[in-house]
């Protein structure tokens, strides 16, 4: 799965992400499941609370984990891919 | 039954499912209720449920399933949903929408309802009223579905199925996409309690349940993202069993209406268990300590076999009350299982029914019908 960098992704709605202190972890509620999201995961649907393009997330994460974009776009692609079947991320095709 | 002495359990509950009330306009003849209902006066008053919240969060427990019954039918529900949001635990909604007002329901998502889960019994009028009881049931189904869209509420649409609409299951899905469902949730029927009394009446063939899975299988293809499409067996004429409430008392607390604790909504089928009462008892304890949550904990109760079985970590010998149900014994393997001696003779009952006439449903209601 590939993004085009002007599609608009963010969080779906009925899915929640928080910290619990009984676990000590982030956690992502979504209808009738729970999953226990990796730190990367965290920091993409902590950015993805409102629209953002993808191009903009890929800079966003490349300025703060230094690192050419190329590279993280790669990096976050299939874990977006994954999100985006699991409902947790939709896109929005058409730029707004 | 002498068990030994116990180290609490430590690990903590995911979901607390609220049966807020037993009370409902619907009659369904599968009712996941038990066969006795509680009635409105023994009903948990809003402070209880409010203290039970907390209690539920500081334990752990992330998500409220608030059910019933009819949940709506509290008056005191956006009070509840409230005190969930408080504690942030991610609350669903699960209803039979036929009385709830959209003014209410703006009332709930204000309260901070996440999730809301709608049954719908058929995808066609007649059926859906004759299976619910209720006369008119679908198009108040529809119009509630639409509030909860234009709410902008994530919907899940619940089809219970079996042997009578099992075959408009494109249609289910249909419905499903027209109305703008997040998820649908295709669930057999599980034969418990009211299911149980009436499982001649609702047992579909092997042929309705292959071409089930045949369907599901094609929706899930051409949808993709577009419907999570959830689906649950009739364990009757699976392989393996369930691993019910993802094993006795490790996932899921159950309150009922009453305040009474249980691992699972079945559970006071099986003889000898005392459920305590949130009233009388902290939750915590209940969770950690009590013999009722303990007792099917681990993996010494086992018999084969289960006890030597490489699935034992994976589906916990089955369902505890589906072996007393079936078997008289709660600590047999589950007869779901083909592993099961018992398994054979089960299935060819279940065939039985399937492949004879369906008698008259038995419906739920709160005066038990004299037999």
């Amino acid at each position: 799965m590939s993004f085009a960098p002007e599609d608009r992704l963010v969080v779906a709605r009925g899915v929640r992400l928080r910290f619990d202190p009984v676990r000590n972890c982030n956690v992502l509620l979504a209808p009738e499941r729970v999953l226990f999201p990796c730190p990367t995961s965290v920091e993409i649907l902590g950015r993805l609370a409102e629209p953002r393009a993808f191009r903009e997330l890929v800079e966003g994460l490349a300025a703060e984990f230094d690192a050419p974009s190329e590279e993280i776009a790669r990096d976050v692609e299939d874990l977006l891919a994954d999100l985006l079947a699991q409902r947790i991320v939709r896109v929005e095709r058409r730029p707004l | 039954m002498s068990a030994p002495a116990r180290e609490p359990w430590r690990e903590p509950p995911i979901g607390l499912l609220a049966e807020l009330t037993h009370r409902c306009p619907l009659a369904c003849p599968y009712c996941s209720n038990p066969l006795e209902l509680t009635r409105r006066e023994r009903e948990l008053p809003t402070a209880s449920w409010e203290r039970v919240l907390e209690e539920a969060a500081e334990l752990g427990v992330l998500q409220l399933h608030l059910s019933g019954g009819e949940p709506t039918l509290r008056s005191d529900l956006e009070a509840i949903v409230a005190r969930a949001r408080a504690l942030e635990l991610y609350s669903n909604l699960i209803t039979a929408g036929v009385g709830v007002s959209e003014r209410r329901l703006e009332a709930l998502a204000e309260a901070g309802l996440d999730h809301v889960q709608l049954s719908v019994q058929d995808v066609d009028a007649e059926g859906c009223d004759r299976i619910g009881g209720f006369e008119g049931s679908l198009a108040r189904k529809l119009a509630f579905a639409k509030a909860v869209r234009r709410l902008g509420l994530p919907l899940t649409l619940n089809a219970v199925v079996h042997r009578h609409n099992l075959d408009r299951l494109e249609r289910f899905v249909e419905l499903a996409l027209e109305l703008g469902a997040d998820r649908l949730e295709v669930a057999h029927v599980q034969y418990y309690g009211w299911a149980l009394a009436n499982r001649a009446a609702l047992m579909p063939t092997r042929s309705q349940l292959d071409r089930s899975v045949a369907v599901v299988k094609a929706a899930r293809e051409r949808l993709g993202d577009r419907l999570l499409i959830d689906f649950v067996v009739p364990d009757y004429y699976a392989t393996h069993p369930k691993p019910c409430a993802s094993g006795w008392g490790r996932a899921v607390i159950v309150v009922a209406p009453d305040g009474r604790v249980l691992p699972c909504h079945a559970a006071h089928v099986i003889p000898g268990l005392v459920f305590p009462n949130v009233e009388e008892k902290p939750l915590r304890w209940i969770w950690q300590e009590s013999p009722a949550f303990q007792r099917f904990r681990g993996f010494d109760w086992m018999q084969e076999p289960c006890r030597s079985c490489a699935r034992r970590e994976i589906d916990f010998g089955g369902c505890r009350c589906q072996a007393m149900q079936l078997l008289g014994d709660p600590e047999a393997t589950d007869p779901a299982c083909t592993l099961s001696p018992e398994h054979a003779r089960i299935m060819a009952l279940a065939e039985a029914e399937a492949a004879a006439p369906p008698p008259a449903f038995r419906y739920r209601r709160l005066e038990p019908v004299p037999a």
